[in-house]
């Protein structure tokens, strides 16, 4: 009872009378969510606090605070840099090309599966495509390694059955993407495919016997029934990963990153942890991080706001 | 059975040739994802010649475990795997009770949860960055410990979300008020009602984070420089990364070819331990989806509808 009456009571009183108010009544709530706050506070809202060093000349003996502030130095430094332009074109083509070619193929694994007959093949297939997911990056370049080996591959092997000549997948510039964006494919497709049967099996079912009996064949369904109802979530899906359109990768495309495809796979995530960790410049590549943060912020939420106009969907 | 037929409409010309092309299409990519996988796994069972030759392609080929008796004697590799169980089931455990007990917290009214929703969200969208999240490890005195490895991505912004929608779906708000008028407070409520309830979305947080510290390798090569404190992916990275190289730089291997019978033995060895080590390093991620698929499918759809 006295939350009942606590609650009709919040609206009123200044901050300070609410704040106090809600701590007697939801101290509990609040012990809760403290680990977690703690931990947003720590590990994400204390690195962008730091990132202030983008704009200092970060000498670790002063601190961040009292590091000298130097403008947008660093910035300028690294727009004019020879490898500025190829970097970027890299990372935004390497996103671009995932996104096209990565974003369709779940959205039709999941109609095509919803369509399958039998249960337990369907269990079956389900189950399976899942499973890729579960490799680790490092394993995942170590199979690629494996099969598009020059001499010993399978994929090479395969060629020089057919009468071709081996192609040493890995150090070409030119294999980089396809490698890079099919093992990924390869690899989370099939999970990406959760939300959209989920929205698939929420279907009312008597909308496809209704279909039925008006004779319309399982193309007609997906059609018009799986599609619209599938639309609002891609629309989402798509925001969300426009994103990420200049994100980094890192972590796989260092390990994918030969001396041979340098000219495709100097992303700029990989510059950053190399010349940052490794010769210590972090200034400068913090500025070079926020850069890419601030766009790839400012693109989601121009994309969120040009969808929220044009489709009513939008993220929030 | 026949029943049933007799009321079915029956399947037009269309829809047989639709359901024999769907079929064909799916045997194809079961085809492409199960096959890389199993190519693995008859390599690491087979004759390290045989593999060289290119004849393991359907069955391992003079069956062997010699590959899995040099992974064994790799005294690193099982150092940082024990240091991988122990990060995952260590910082998996802490991450899961962060996150439900925020995910319940988020799922109730309260005033000051639309500034730490908005909180937490933003961090989804835009972070640091790299190099000010190292700096910012290491002001705290946590680099090169084994602490950072438990602490770094504790809470997922996505699984709270996860977790708080499944929460708010599953649990009738019935049962709170009926608790609350016995005189629970939100800890009673949350311990006494809402973890029993939660048995499937805490296997699905598990496995999700637990597989995603499994196969991190990246905060490993970032914030340990002591090899004793590595875990499993990084080493791994080690052994796949002579793979790269035509084979005449396996340092790696090298170190343990006294062991082993020679370098030349070694090496030969070292041919199918590598698929041997992707075996061992994956088995444990695959087994824990495998055993938890049952809760898993109906907790990822239930949690991801609105989230």
């Amino acid at each position: 009872m006295t939350s009942l009456s606590g609650r009709k009571m919040q609206h009123r009183g200044s901050l300070g009378q609410r704040i106090v108010r809600t701590l007697q009544r939801d101290w509990q709530l609040w012990v809760l969510l403290l680990p977690a706050i703690a931990f947003f506070i720590v590990f994400c809202y204390f690195p962008m606090y730091g990132v202030q060093i983008a704009f200092k000349d970060y000498k670790a003996a002063f601190g961040i605070n009292g590091s000298k502030w130097v403008g947008l130095k660093h910035f300028e430094k690294f727009f004019s840099s020879y490898y500025c332009g190829r970097m970027f074109a890299n990372t935004f083509l390497l996103n671009l090309y995932g996104l096209l070619f990565g974003f369709p193929i779940p959205i039709v694994l999941a109609i095509l599966l919803n369509q399958l007959n039998g249960k337990r093949f369907k269990g079956f297939a389900q189950t399976a495509i899942y499973v890729p997911h579960f490799i680790s990056t490092v394993v995942l370049a170590g199979m690629i390694y494996l099969f598009f080996s020059p001499t010993n591959g399978i994929i090479n092997r395969l060629i020089a059955a057919f009468g071709g000549t081996p192609i040493y997948f890995v150090i070409e510039a030119g294999w980089f993407r396809p490698l890079f964006i099919g093992s990924d494919i390869w690899q989370n497709a099939g999970w990406n495919t959760i939300l959209y049967i989920a929205t698939l099996t929420g279907i009312d079912p008597q909308l496809y016997e209704a279909a039925t009996i008006d004779g319309a064949t399982r193309w007609d369904k997906i059609k018009h029934i799986d599609i619209p109802h599938l639309l609002p979530i891609c629309v989402m899906m798509l925001i969300l990963s426009c994103g990420s359109l200049l994100s980094s990768n890192t972590d796989k495309a260092l390990l994918l990153q030969t001396s041979g495809n340098i000219k495709t796979s100097d992303i700029i995530g990989v510059y950053v942890y190399n010349t940052g960790l490794g010769k210590a410049q972090y200034s400068y590549t913090s500025a070079i991080g926020l850069c890419l943060n601030v766009i790839n912020f400012a693109i989601i939420m121009l994309v969120n706001a040009f969808s929220r106009k044009v489709s009513e969907i939008s993220l929030f | 059975m026949a029943k049933q037929h007799s009321t079915r409409i029956r399947e037009t010309h269309a829809d047989r040739v639709f359901n024999v092309i769907n079929l064909i299409f799916w045997l194809l990519i079961l085809f492409i994802v199960l096959y890389p996988l199993w190519l693995i796994i008859i390599a690491s069972v087979s004759d390290p010649d045989a593999v060289l030759a290119g004849r393991v392609l359907l069955w391992p080929v003079d069956f062997s475990l010699m590959g899995y008796q040099a992974v064994f004697q790799y005294s690193e590799l099982w150092n940082s795997y024990m240091n991988s169980i122990f990060y995952t089931v260590g910082g998996s455990f802490l991450s899961v009770i962060i996150t439900i007990a925020a995910a319940y917290a988020l799922s109730r009214k309260f005033t000051g949860k639309t500034l730490v929703n908005l909180g937490i969200t933003f961090t989804m969208f835009f972070s640091g960055g790299l190099i000010p999240i190292f700096l910012n490890v290491r002001d705290l005195g946590l680099y090169n410990t084994r602490t950072v490895m438990i602490l770094i991505n504790l809470v997922s912004v996505w699984n709270l979300m996860v977790a708080r929608t499944y929460i708010q779906t599953t649990i009738p708000n019935e049962l709170y008020e009926a608790a609350v008028m016995d005189g629970a407070g939100h800890f009673t409520y949350f311990f006494k009602c809402v973890l029993p309830l939660s048995g499937t979305i805490i296997a699905v947080l598990s496995v999700y984070y637990g597989v995603a510290r499994w196969n991190d390798y990246f905060t490993g090569l970032v914030f340990i420089r002591d090899r004793v404190k590595l875990p499993l992916q990084t080493v791994l990275r080690e052994i796949l990364a002579s793979l790269s190289s035509t084979g005449s730089s396996d340092t790696f291997f090298e170190a343990y070819a006294d062991n082993l019978g020679g370098l030349q033995e070694a090496l030969r060895k070292a041919e199918v331990a590598k698929y041997c080590c992707i075996v061992v390093s994956t088995v444990p991620a695959v087994i824990l989806y495998i055993f938890m698929q049952k809760y898993f499918v109906k907790g990822v759809m239930i949690g991801s509808l609105k989230g």
